[in-house]
């Protein structure tokens, strides 16, 4: 009893739990920074960037806006960095899972949401005109990947299950062992193109993030925010590019299972860093920002599309 | 000690008798007014509750003939109340809701004149949607609806100096008494046809016997109950009466009255004409759940006044309810009897905000309201359970329903082969999202963002206005975590009882009756599903938030200050914030969040304004043309 405990705080705590999750998190964003400024033909700041930056904004003064409502402003933070964390823990690495026997497509969808919709409601609770245009954005921006996402999940459910209902994420993992990873269905390229598409949007890195777009708008939502919070928050957006790339690689890279669990998390964070640099950082390199009505326009056309010629293709079962 | 089998209809009665003191005693005494109504919805409320131990748990069925005017020959000649587990599962519905709006509406109505009138209505509704559920005879289910509609049609317009509310009633009276109609030409054909007006014996005489007039009837019955739940395209008059009623009774409307018509829909198509089985009623069924969600949501994004977005909202929600009833398998009834529970819940809740924003600042107008959230806490508390449970965020009890819902219509698409069923899938999330979106619409128009100036007087709502909000609150919360034991305690048994219709026909006409027409039970599978654990998720949440607190608190030297421009002037390190600098308000009205989504979208609104001119010609016409198709398809599918 003692032990299964002691090894479940280890599960939330250590690996692949809170500690894990912001340190790869953290790294991914130092690295993605790195090549990006090496792309750009700049120098770029050290890969621990990220690190130095989370602990300095931690020291820094934290100040709530007289318009704001407090309680919300300073818990979005917080509820967006829990669930993130929780969401890692539903997500297989490999053969290893801690809970992931526990949470199917549907669930890590709607958990997916949770962070969003924490930043959407902290930037409201700051009561700033230019939150109110953030939120608007990012709440567009949720719509509009939102529907290829959901049919990306569906074809690799259908893939994997056949005539019968599959979500649940470990049997998905289970079947790409069992047959090959699902990258390796030629139906299932276009969806995970559309996938790796959907990443940035959901991180909201450029040419998607609209919703902060610094340049306009001052970083939206995140306008009144200083210190602590702020620090969350940036804390917040690194770790999507973790759990975001780790849930792309458990959809479509599944399947590749050396037996010894710190040798599948070596595999997965070198799969996260090639993914990070392939979606994030190479599409930031060599495009400008979007408006908000294109962005939608990008995704519920051509990603849409993308997505949806998976599902047909995995339905007609070629 | 009267047993338990009198509770039904003494309820139904207490309530109707409860109409009649309030007309006596309470015009003119207050105390008399709200004690009778406090009394009799408690009471009808105990009578319902006390049933569901032996229906709910011990399987019971209960019939109940008035008079005692039994089955003579094997016909039944009176007027029989049956109770089956479905039927006490919407009955708790609506003892609940009518209770909790009693008591919100014993502040929240202090400013109307009238009121012994209003309660009298209000009752009437109560007893009739109660009635309703509990009846087994289809001409009092029809008397019922028509006392519900009339009673609901003159709530709407009680506040009737708003010249909207009266056009609202028109079109209510006009489409109401349309499915009315159609609801009781179909039952004539039918008493033509069998001969007796008993839900357990008709099932029993038409299985099997279904000639192109029972067929026919079927259409008219399902057009005129689907008028009741407003599915689309009869939804028009929906989205001005919940708009232009008394925020108690939109309530009411959301939580029972629409649900008095799902429960009708489920009834008719389980259970008397069980043509549930059929592909082709299937696929109507889910179309028209898929538009009616569809068409709901994208309504609800374009308005601008909050009661008229959550009248939208409800018509989108049952989009989900019908749908899922529409498969026809155990999963899906589950799914859709767990999803109307859950709009009753968080759409009474919602419309319980709404109408204490509306008594406290005095305008339902989203471009006029504004930062509400320092004003009314813990309305805004109440508020944003409600928007999670209906956008469906875990571990609320949206989620959990609606996660059923899609598992449902998903493994129905793999199972059948059919991709309309995946399509529909993919709908049904996308309208998740821009549920979402319009509640996160909500939050930033009404208590988040900038207050203005009408708002400056707003305070929170008294106490008993504010306990019906908590309840369901609570109530959120708690059948969210603990949907199996929900799943278990009321849902097994509905659906249940919902398939296997041999029981409701022995216990109305006597034992043996259905093996006599030969009708066997279908099935009675447990649904399967496990892969959601909202405790561990809580669990977990938990741990890594007292991690996280750890750190923070821990780590942290000071607490946040408030900035203000007074604080400014004395600590010179902000002056530059404030130095000449207006707080202008922002350029994007509050009902207008999403203009880049609306721009992307602006054909589709285009036609659909076109589509809801408010003229009520138009709208009775997209009944008449409803009806024909819904009836069409069945005398050609359905046989």
């Amino acid at each position: 009893m003692g032990i299964t405990i002691l090894r479940l705080l280890f599960y939330v705590l250590i690996f692949p739990g809170c500690l894990f999750v912001t340190a790869i998190g953290l790294l991914l964003a130092g690295i993605d920074r790195k090549v990006l400024a090496r792309m750009q033909r700049r120098v770029g700041p050290p890969i621990v960037q990220p690190v130095y930056d989370f602990f300095k904004l931690l020291g820094k003064e934290t100040i709530i806006p007289h318009a704001a409502n407090k309680t919300a402003f300073l818990a979005a933070p917080v509820v967006g960095f829990v669930s993130l964390v929780v969401l890692m823990l539903f997500i297989p690495v490999f053969s290893f899972s801690a809970f992931s026997g526990r949470a199917d497509l549907i669930v890590v969808l709607y958990l997916l949401t949770i962070p969003g919709v924490a930043l959407i409601v902290g930037g409201s609770a700051s009561g700033s005109p230019y939150a109110g245009i953030g939120i608007s954005r990012e709440m567009v921006t949720m719509m509009a990947y939102e529907l290829p996402l959901i049919l990306v999940l569906l074809s690799v459910a259908k893939m994997a299950g056949g005539s019968a209902l599959c979500f649940s994420l470990s049997d998905i993992v289970a079947w790409q062992e069992a047959h090959h990873s699902m990258i390796a269905h030629w139906q299932l390229i276009p969806a995970a193109v559309a996938m790796l598409l959907v990443i940035p949007a959901e991180v909201g890195t450029q040419p998607f993030d609209v919703a902060e777009a610094e340049t306009e708008i001052c970083e939206g939502p995140l306008i009144e925010y200083s210190g602590a919070p702020l620090a969350m928050f940036k804390l917040n957006t690194a770790l999507k590019m973790f759990v975001m790339t780790a849930l792309f690689v458990a959809l479509f890279i599944g399947g590749i299972d050396t037996g010894i669990v710190a040798l599948n998390a070596l595999i997965l964070v070198l799969l996260c860093i090639v993914l990070t640099v392939l979606c994030m950082t190479l599409i930031h390199a060599v495009t400008a920002r979007l408006k908000i009505e294109h962005l939608f326009q990008f995704y519920w056309t051509f990603v849409t599309t993308l997505a949806t010629v998976s599902l047909v293709l995995v339905w007609l079962g070629l | 000690m009267i047993s338990y089998v009198h509770f039904p209809v003494l309820a139904v009665m207490g309530i109707f008798l409860g109409a009649f003191l309030e007309e006596i005693f309470g015009v003119h005494n207050k105390a008399a007014r709200q004690g009778i109504l406090v009394a009799t919805t408690g009471i009808a409320f105990l009578l319902i509750c006390a049933l569901v131990k032996p229906v709910m748990f011990d399987g019971e069925v209960i019939s109940y003939w008035m008079g005692d005017h039994v089955p003579v020959s094997g016909y039944a000649i009176g007027i029989g109340y049956e109770i089956d587990q479905l039927g006490l599962f919407f009955a708790l519905l609506v003892v609940t809701t009518s209770l909790l709006s009693s008591i919100f509406s014993l502040r929240y109505m202090e400013r109307d004149g009238m009121l012994g009138r209003f309660y009298v209505l209000f009752l009437m509704l109560c007893g009739a949607v109660l009635g309703l559920t509990l009846t087994g005879d289809i001409f009092n289910l029809f008397i019922m609806i028509e006392i519900m509609t009339f009673a609901a049609v003159a709530l709407t317009a009680f506040r009737g100096e708003r010249g909207f509310a009266l056009e609202a009633a028109f079109k209510y009276l006009v489409l109401g008494s349309m499915g009315s109609s159609f609801t009781l030409a179909g039952i004539a054909l039918l008493y033509l046809q069998c001969h007796t007006l008993n839900m357990a014996q008709l099932a029993s005489m038409l299985h099997g016997n279904m000639t192109p007039v029972s067929v026919f009837a079927f259409g008219l019955m399902l057009t005129g109950l689907s008028v009741k739940a407003f599915i689309v395209p009869f939804h028009t008059p929906a989205a001005d009466a919940y708009a232009a009623a008394p925020t108690c009774i939109s309530m009411m409307f959301s939580g029972m009255v629409n649900k008095a018509g799902v429960y009708g829909v489920i009834r008719l198509v389980y259970v008397i004409f069980r043509a549930i089985d059929l592909p082709a009623m299937q696929v109507l069924l889910a179309i028209f759940g898929a538009v009616t969600m569809f068409i709901g949501v994208t309504m609800a994004l374009a308005q601008h006044d909050f009661k008229r977005l959550l009248a939208f909202h409800s018509i989108s929600q049952i989009g989900y309810v019908i749908t899922a009833a529409a498969l026809g398998t155990t999963l899906g009834l589950s799914g859709a009897l767990f999803h109307a529970m859950n709009h009753t819940l968080f759409k009474g809740l919602l419309f319980l905000c709404a109408g204490s924003v509306l008594y406290s600042v005095g305008t339902t107008d989203l471009d006029r309201l504004g930062g509400l959230s320092k004003k009314m806490p813990q309305t805004t508390i109440c508020f944003l359970i409600g928007a999670f449970s209906i956008s469906g965020l875990p571990p609320f009890n949206g989620f959990a329903s609606k996660w059923m819902v899609y598992q449902a219509i998903y493994a129905k698409a793999v199972e059948s082969g059919n991709f309309l069923y995946a399509l529909i899938t993919v709908v049904a999330v996308v309208v998740s999202v821009m549920t979402l979106a319009s509640f996160i619409k909500v939050t930033q128009a009404v208590f988040f963002g900038q207050c203005p100036v009408s708002c400056a007087g707003a305070k929170e709502v008294p106490l008993s206005m504010r306990i019906p909000m908590w309840v369901m609150s609570a109530l959120c919360v708690i059948t969210g975590v603990f949907y199996n034991q929900v799943e278990a305690w009321f849902l097994r048994p509905a659906v249940s009882a919902a398939f296997n219709v041999t029981h409701y026909i022995d216990v109305m006409m006597g034992e043996g009756t259905a093996a006599a027409f030969g009708i066997s039970n279908v099935k009675a599978a447990a649904a399967s599903f496990s892969y959601w654990d909202p405790i561990l998720w809580l669990l977990l949440f938990v741990v890594v938030m007292a991690a996280t607190g750890i750190v923070i608190i821990t780590g942290a030297r000071e607490r946040g200050r408030i900035l203000t421009p007074e604080g400014a002037e004395e600590d010179g390190k902000y002056a530059t914030f404030f130095s000449g600098e207006k707080s202008l308000p922002s350029h994007v009205s509050g009902s207008d969040l999403f203009w880049g989504f609306k721009h992307d979208w602006k054909s589709y609104f285009r036609v659909m304004q076109g589509a809801h001119s408010g003229i009520i010609n138009d709208y009775a016409l997209w009944v008449v043309v409803g009806g024909a198709i819904i009836t069409l398809w069945l005398t050609v599918f359905v046989r």
